[in-house]
């Protein structure tokens, strides 16, 4: 891959500019080689991969060094997009939304600084994975129980800043995040909430300290580096209590949230349960060619026959009770108790107590296992989600599941399609599985992906998280007041980042100098 | 996920949280027939590549159906050589991501491409 300059910045000034970064690092940590650059292209591209392509990579190994590149960097006016670990698969990988831009890899920051099992935190640095940290509890016999999300390739920090969900009751993961080390564009470093007194023994237990509230304005931003993430982990459970159930029609997806959605507000049931359609399983198995090889999307009596082979529903409910026994068996009567109103079926009961192996416990255990649904298409597999936000109600999930599964088999796409429910609003992943050499299947991906964001649009609901290639299309579907919040956000960039060095173009913030390149 | 899969799953984490104390540690313990760099590359493999191509990872699963079974382990495979390995690690194949030279230095990947075309003799222990 041959160099791509950021905007405005010459060859010698860009050479200089690593070179500087190699100052900093050492040499051997400054990427900038024709291969170096590919290795950073967007793995799952749902279009031309070159569409972001990183002008090089450097990777520092402390907070330090973060401040000694980010100050070269802000000098020369050299573009850094900073990533975790680049594991951001299906939104871009590590891959920066502006060509050119230098990736700030943090990979080596994988320092575990602290687990404070009396108060139920971690502190973190970016480069730490969920094995990471995993084996870091196990090894130390630290009854903690961490959120993990379905590929848990990535790093914990990352996966919090981009508000991804795991499945325990600390699933909403950002939620999770209690006080902050983040370096600024102009080199300077913070400490958010109580971090920012010399002394504080409350940094990582009390989120908002004195004033504005910072941690959540570096979330899914581009307004600093975070270089520490105080994280709260779970206290281990006495016990859990597992209930699962097959949904044997597509409309039962709505009864369902009716009747777990005051459950889920009131308590009884604490962790973000995934109602996902049965594809979702039957892709980390196997290969759609086993089932079918026609072209469009696969007809309802080849999906019956498959998921009757697979002993499925048309959807799986898999819930999970945390905390002592006496309590999860009452509340699994209430759960059962509000099934009953809609369905006959009972619910498969397993339980775990303390002490016997995690195995079906409901704890946070990483995996890679659900990745396996990228080869479903074949070929060069991969994936992007289409992932809005809507209220928890049946007259809503309804509307959109069928809208959306029409969506689907209009471009020829097998739907795949979840409903997480959280206390009041549901996030609807829908995933696009394909294979990146066909380009007619691509198209359609495409073409899938526009209309689902005009769909939503038009309902008022709003995606949670998006592609580097859709950033723009859904920041400007926040439309109020001709988009009052996106130019709150941009204003506050101008302030905080006056030459527009840190990821530009992140979620559609744009710095200045460099809004023409708003798509 | 079914709990034999899960059960699948979580001996990919024990191997590779195993994986990782014996690079905390560093050691480079030297076994049989093996050398102290087999050794070494055979950690790196479970720590950097095992996340997806130890038993019950998605990498055996997908080379599983692409290849066979008998082709799914990397461990196991003796048809492959070390310019394949680095070439792969660094291009990505199929829906495997590329790794770059931050996750993965070339020495490292050198010491795990060694690992993976090590002598019959040193091979005893991954079968």
């Amino acid at each position: 891959m041959a160099l791509v300059l950021p905007p405005n910045v010459t060859e010698k000034a860009f050479q200089q500019a690593l070179d500087a970064f190699a100052g900093v690092v050492g040499k051997e940590w400054v990427l900038a080689t024709d291969e170096d650059r590919e290795t950073y292209l967007d793995a799952y591209a749902p279009g031309d991969a070159k569409d972001h392509v990183a002008g090089a990579a450097v990777g520092p190994q402390s907070a330090e060094e973060v401040q000694a590149i980010v100050r070269i960097a802000n000098e020369r006016k050299i573009p850094l997009w900073p990533i975790s670990r680049g594991k951001n698969l299906g939104y871009g990988g590590c891959a920066p939304r502006m060509s050119g831009t230098v990736v700030l890899d943090l990979t080596r920051m994988n320092r575990i600084h602290e687990v404070n099992e009396q108060f139920g935190y971690c502190v973190i640095e970016p480069g730490v994975g969920f094995f990471d940290l995993y084996n870091y509890l196990q090894a130390n016999k630290i009854p903690l129980w961490m959120s993990v999300p379905a590929n848990a390739w990535g790093s914990v920090a990352g996966n919090a800043l981009e508000r991804g969900y795991g499945y325990t009751p600390y699933g909403n993961n950002t939620n999770n995040i209690c006080g902050m080390e983040i370096v600024l564009a102009n080199g300077e470093m913070i400490r958010t909430g109580t971090g920012a007194m010399s002394n504080s023994p409350s940094w990582h237990l009390f989120k908002y300290g004195f004033g504005p509230s910072w941690d959540q304005v570096f979330v899914q931003s581009n307004y600093g580096v975070v270089t520490k993430m105080g994280l709260w982990l779970m206290p281990e459970p006495e016990a859990t209590l597992g209930l699962s159930m097959q949904l044997p029609n597509p409309d039962d997806i709505g009864w369902a949230i009716d009747a777990l959605r005051p459950l889920r507000l009131n308590g009884v049931l604490a962790q973000d349960p995934s109602l996902g359609n049965s594809i979702r399983v039957v892709t980390v198995q196997a290969q759609r060619s086993q089932f079918y090889q026609g072209d469009g999307a696969m007809p309802d009596d080849v999906l019956m026959a498959l998921l009757k082979k697979y002993n499925l529903g048309w959807w799986g409910v898999n819930l999970r009770l945390y905390g002592y026994d006496e309590i999860n068996e009452v509340n699994a009567r209430l759960i059962k108790e509000a099934f009953a109103k809609y369905t006959k079926q009972e619910f498969a009961v397993s339980k775990w107590h303390k002490g016997e192996p995690l195995d079906n416990s409901g704890a946070g255990v990483p995996t890679v296992a659900p990745l396996q649904a990228v080869n479903w298409r074949g070929g060069r597999g991969g994936h992007i989600g289409f992932s809005p936000v809507l209220p928890s109600s049946s007259e809503h999930v309804l509307k959109q599941f069928h809208s959306t599964k029409k969506r689907f088999e209009e471009v020829g796409l097998d739907y795949f399609g979840s409903f997480t429910l959280s206390e009041r609003y549901v996030t609807n992943v829908n995933l696009m599985l394909y294979d990146q050499d066909d380009p007619v299947m691509m198209e359609r991906v495409r073409k899938l992906f526009r209309v689902l964001v005009e769909d939503a649009q038009k309902e008022g609901y709003s995606e949670y998280r998006t592609h580097l290639s859709y950033m723009d299309e859904v920041a400007h579907t926040f439309d109020y007041n001709n988009h009052a919040l996106l130019r709150l956000n941009e204003t506050v960039k101008d302030a905080l980042d006056p030459n527009g060095i840190l990821a530009p173009g992140k979620q559609g913030i744009w710095p200045k100098a460099l809004r023409e390149k708003r798509a | 996920m079914s709990a034999g899969k899960r059960k699948a799953w979580l001996r990919v984490a024990i191997a590779a949280f195993a994986a990782v104390l014996v690079l905390v540690a560093g050691a480079s313990r030297s076994s049989g027939d093996s050398t102290p760099d087999i050794e070494k590359g055979k950690t790196l493999f479970h720590a950097k590549c095992g996340y997806c191509h130890l038993a019950g990872g998605t990498g055996t699963m997908m080379l599983g159906f692409r290849l066979g079974k008998d082709k799914s382990l990397l461990e196991n495979r003796t048809d492959l050589s070390a310019t394949y390995i680095e070439k792969v690690a660094r291009s990505g194949i199929g829906s495997m991501p590329r790794l770059t030279r931050i996750e993965v230095p070339d020495s490292e990947l050198k010491l795990i491409a060694a690992y993976l075309t090590r002598p019959a003799s040193a091979r005893e222990n991954a079968k």
